[in-house]
């Protein structure tokens, strides 16, 4: 009896086990190419993705690349990668002028970020405004130490800096004395050796090393950003050139599934779904 | 060098025997590559630089302003950045580059059981392994705090950090082509000078020095060329706001900083077009330096006494500065790394969770380690070397034995043209070439391991023959008469009595060329690397490699956990270089014992007639 039972408990394992994994059976089997290119807050829900379904399908080659949002508009555009990522929509232009097809998987917001140790805890929009502006150039004037502030922005054809000074500067003015980064990570390296820094990040990035003070009252995390109370985010984007087909289509759908949605909360951003 | 050319023409007929005529064919064949290299290269950006002549923007690219959310696109300030750099780096690095040369040949303490040019002549050659994103890393987390507390005032991302970085960068190469110069030149002098009573100090000062006034310019424009065509260091490091810098303390942007950022963008659009200006501006700014220090006449050895004792007196200080000056920096940079990348190291740097074995044996993929991206570089340093190696050997064995008149002026300035092209603009080259087939001929084409191999072939090619030029030209002019008068052809007197005699020095071109393409990430970062592709398939994929990884994770790193990651990688990096270079050393040691036997002979039998 014990034995049947034990059976019957190995059987209905064997049968399940797969059972949980069905989203990957789609892959089963499957050979070719995929190359991934653009946006570089993408690239550890991609990686993650591409290891989980190449361990599936090692038939399957699923390459990664980084580069910022221009870069993958540019590359799928001209047929050189299979998806260009993107964290910001595409303008119509762009759509109009290579046939792009888009597909949001995850929500992200753009927050700006200072020193740990540094005393302002709070700023409001219209200070974030001056300072990046370069109307207020001392920590003091808006509650900080007696320091010059160091600004730090990203490279025009990031998409992190589009959201920053489209909906957070209101397309105002950026001092061209502030120091250029070319990523989010280079960003937060920046900062968290700059003790009169300020500069922005995806909200998925901010980690101990850096600190976000409150936008006008709101903490910029990502459940603010959701519920829409923190107003400074955009979508992330996976770009074809034209209707997905085959293996490309199938990793789409398997990063807008339940089981990309659970990589892309874990690296820090909220799921579309 | 006037000798040399009248050689030349005075040299043996051609076609003295069958085999003859072909070598020459095939050496000239490879020169040929480096003119239409560059001629490729011009025309690609005379292509891509119409649209801003045509459509009248070029006023607006000529300008003071890079704003391009309201259309304005001037890249002067990236210009005087590039400028101010690469020469401050410079100003910085050659004198203490010629200060180590003469500090190892004999103006450093002499002491009985220990000669302190040794060491320091590895460190060097170890700083010659040294990758550019390394340097960057380590500068990021030491150097740029430090300058932001010493100096108060500013981020310490500036000219200053970038500066200091990049005269390092640049330093072995000035050391190395110097070195092999004096090299050369001391043994046939130092009977002269114990003759005439100097000491050591003069003689290097007075006549060595002067003597090679070609290696010195040589060193100054491949070290220019180096410093401003740099990418990693000005884009880690200067802080990249497009301004003219006010002080060594303020951020700058260079041309080459500014296509990196600047490439990610619409390919239509206006600011994209303006990078192909930033690329012409780079080009005939290589140029200028070039036919500059053409035009400098070599120093004269004669000098008026009182001069020559101060000028002694600065050698000697100039050796000890730079004797200590340097090895500290290195040290504090490499020691940091060696700090934050040790405790990184160990089979999950490497495989992740794959088990090792498996992955060395078995094949098996490897997902969050390093073996992917170690092997992708070793391919791609393979396939460029196979590339470049004999292309560059041959190229400048013609340059140096076999070219005349017109023609040999043409390629040798085209070559110091190619050596001036900045690897981010051979990135650009490759990348916009893949577009062009894909329009045309190719529809296929698409970047991958070929493509950055091929580059990077292309961006040390003139590395490789400057080198073997410079070696073979430096070498005594009664060579070239003995073997002439024992009536060898000019194919054999190249194989046979110059090549061996110059084989040191060809192969120390070929270390750094080997080096150059490990390290590199410029170049790559535009052709086909990518973050991951697991290991390489075909010459035809997409592939990762070590210093791309080193700078991915640097700059895009989710956690403290993955910057030591990034140490690691850089740590891993640096060994594999330093292994090359071990390699390389080796290979040239057995080439040396097996040569020098022969020439040994050669040589005595040569002393023989002359006493």
């Amino acid at each position: 009896m014990r034995k049947t039972m034990l059976l019957l408990i190995l059987a209905v394992a064997f049968f399940a086990l797969p059972a949980q994994a069905s989203e990957l059976d789609a892959f089963a089997g499957k050979t070719g190419k995929i190359d991934i290119a653009g946006g570089t807050a993408h690239i550890p829900v991609m990686k993650e993705a591409a290891k989980r379904i190449m361990q599936k399908a090692p038939g399957l080659r699923i390459t990664v690349a980084g580069g910022g949002s221009g870069v993958g508009v540019q590359k799928v555009g001209e047929g050189l990668v299979d998806i260009g990522n993107t964290g910001r929509a595409l303008s119509e232009a762009e759509v109009a002028k290579y046939g792009l097809k888009s597909f949001a998987f995850a929500i992200d917001g753009v927050a700006a970020v200072v020193h740990p140790k540094n005393p302002v805890n709070a700023l409001t929009h219209q200070q974030v405004q001056d300072i990046f502006a370069g109307k207020i150039t001392n920590w003091k004037q808006v509650g900080g130490r007696d320091a010059a502030i160091h600004l730090y922005t990203r490279d025009e054809a990031s998409g992190t800096r589009e959201v920053f000074w489209g909906v957070m500067l209101k397309k105002g003015q950026i001092a061209p004395s502030a120091n250029v980064v070319s990523s989010n990570g280079a960003m937060k390296s920046a900062l968290s050796g700059d003790m009169d820094g300020i500069g922005y990040v995806s909200i998925g990035h901010i980690d101990q090393t850096i600190k976000a003070p409150d936008l006008d009252g709101v903490a910029p995390t990502q459940d603010n950003a959701k519920s829409g109370k923190y107003p400074v985010l955009r979508k992330l984007y996976m770009n074809t050139k034209g209707e997905p087909t085959g293996v490309v289509a199938a990793f789409i759908s398997y990063i807008q599934g339940p089981e990309g949605a659970a990589i892309t909360a874990s690296d820090g951003y909220i799921p579309t779904k | 060098m006037a000798d040399s050319r009248q050689q030349k023409t005075r040299g043996m007929g051609r076609g003295d025997l069958p085999g003859e005529g072909i070598v020459t064919a095939l050496l000239f064949g490879a020169s040929a590559v480096s003119v239409l290299c560059v001629a490729g290269i011009l025309a690609f950006l005379a292509w891509f630089c119409l649209p801003l002549v045509t459509e009248g923007q070029s006023a607006s690219v000529l300008s003071w302003t890079w704003r391009p959310a309201s259309g304005q696109f001037g890249i002067l300030p990236m210009a005087v950045g590039s400028l101010l750099l690469g020469s401050s780096a410079l100003l910085l690095a050659w004198p203490l580059g010629l200060g180590l040369t003469l500090f190892a040949h004999g103006l450093g303490p002499a002491w009985p059981n220990f000669n302190p040019a040794r060491p320091l002549m590895a460190l060097v050659r170890l700083m010659t392994s040294v990758p550019t994103v390394v340097y960057g890393l380590a500068s990021v987390f030491l150097l740029v705090p430090l300058v932001r507390s010493g100096f108060s005032g500013g981020s310490g991302f500036s000219w200053l950090a970038a500066a200091l970085t990049l005269a390092l960068l640049v330093l072995p190469t000035i050391v190395l082509v110097l070195d092999g110069q004096l090299r050369l030149v001391t043994p046939g002098l130092r009977l002269t000078a114990a003759a005439l009573g100097l000491t050591r100090t003069q003689e290097l000062v007075h006549l060595a020095l002067p003597l090679c006034g070609r290696g010195l310019k040589t060193a100054a424009v491949l070290g220019f060329g180096r410093a401003v065509g740099d990418t990693l260091l000005p884009l880690m490091l200067s802080g990249n706001a497009a301004q003219v810098p006010g002080g060594p303390l303020d951020s700058l942007r260079t041309l080459t900083a500014h296509i990196a950022l600047v490439v990610a963008t619409d390919s239509q659009s206006a600011a994209y077009t303006s990078l192909f200006a930033c690329g012409a501006l780079l080009f005939g700014m290589s140029q200028a330096v070039n036919l500059g220090l053409r035009g400098l006449r070599p120093v004269q050895a004669t000098l008026s006494a009182p001069r020559r004792l101060s000028l002694e007196r600065l050698a000697r200080a100039l050796a000890w500065t730079s004797a200590l000056a340097v090895p500290a920096g290195v040290c504090a940079l490499l020691g940091y790394l060696l700090w934050r990348g040790l405790p990184t190291l160990g089979a999950a740097l490497f495989f992740g969770d794959t088990p090792p074995l498996d992955a060395l044996l078995h094949g098996a993929a490897v997902f969050d380690g390093l073996w992917p991206a170690c092997l992708g570089t070793l391919y791609l340093v393979l396939v460029a070397s196979c590339l470049a190696i004999p292309l560059g050997v041959a190229s400048g064995i013609h340059l140096a034995e076999f070219a005349t008149g017109r023609a040999g002026r043409l390629i040798s300035s085209c070559v110091d043209l190619l050596a001036g092209v900045p690897s981010i603009l051979m990135g650009l080259f490759g990348f916009g070439l893949i577009l062009l087939l894909r329009h045309t001929l190719w529809p296929r084409a698409n970047t991958c391991l070929l493509l950055s191999a091929l580059c990077l072939a292309l961006l040390v090619l003139p590395y490789l023959i400057s080198a073997t030029r410079t070696c073979l030209e430096a070498l005594p002019r009664e060579l070239r008469l003995t073997a002439a008068s024992l009536g060898l052809t000019r194919w054999q007197t190249v194989s046979r009595v110059l090549l061996p005699a110059a084989s040191r020095g060809v192969l120390g071109g070929i270390i750094l060329a080997v080096g150059r393409a490990a390290e590199d990430t410029a170049v790559i970062m535009l052709t086909g690397v990518v973050v991951g592709a697991g290991t390489p398939g075909a010459l035809t994929d997409k592939f990762e490699a070590l210093p791309f990884t080193i700078y991915y994770l640097a700059a895009e790193h989710q956690s403290p956990q993955e910057l030591d990651l990034a140490f690691g990688a850089a740590l891993t990096l640096l060994c594999l270089t330093a292994l090359l270079f071990a390699l390389a050393r080796s290979l040239r040691a057995s080439l040396l014992n097996g040569k020098s036997r022969r020439w040994g002979n050669g040589t005595s039998a040569y002393q023989r007639t002359t006493a």
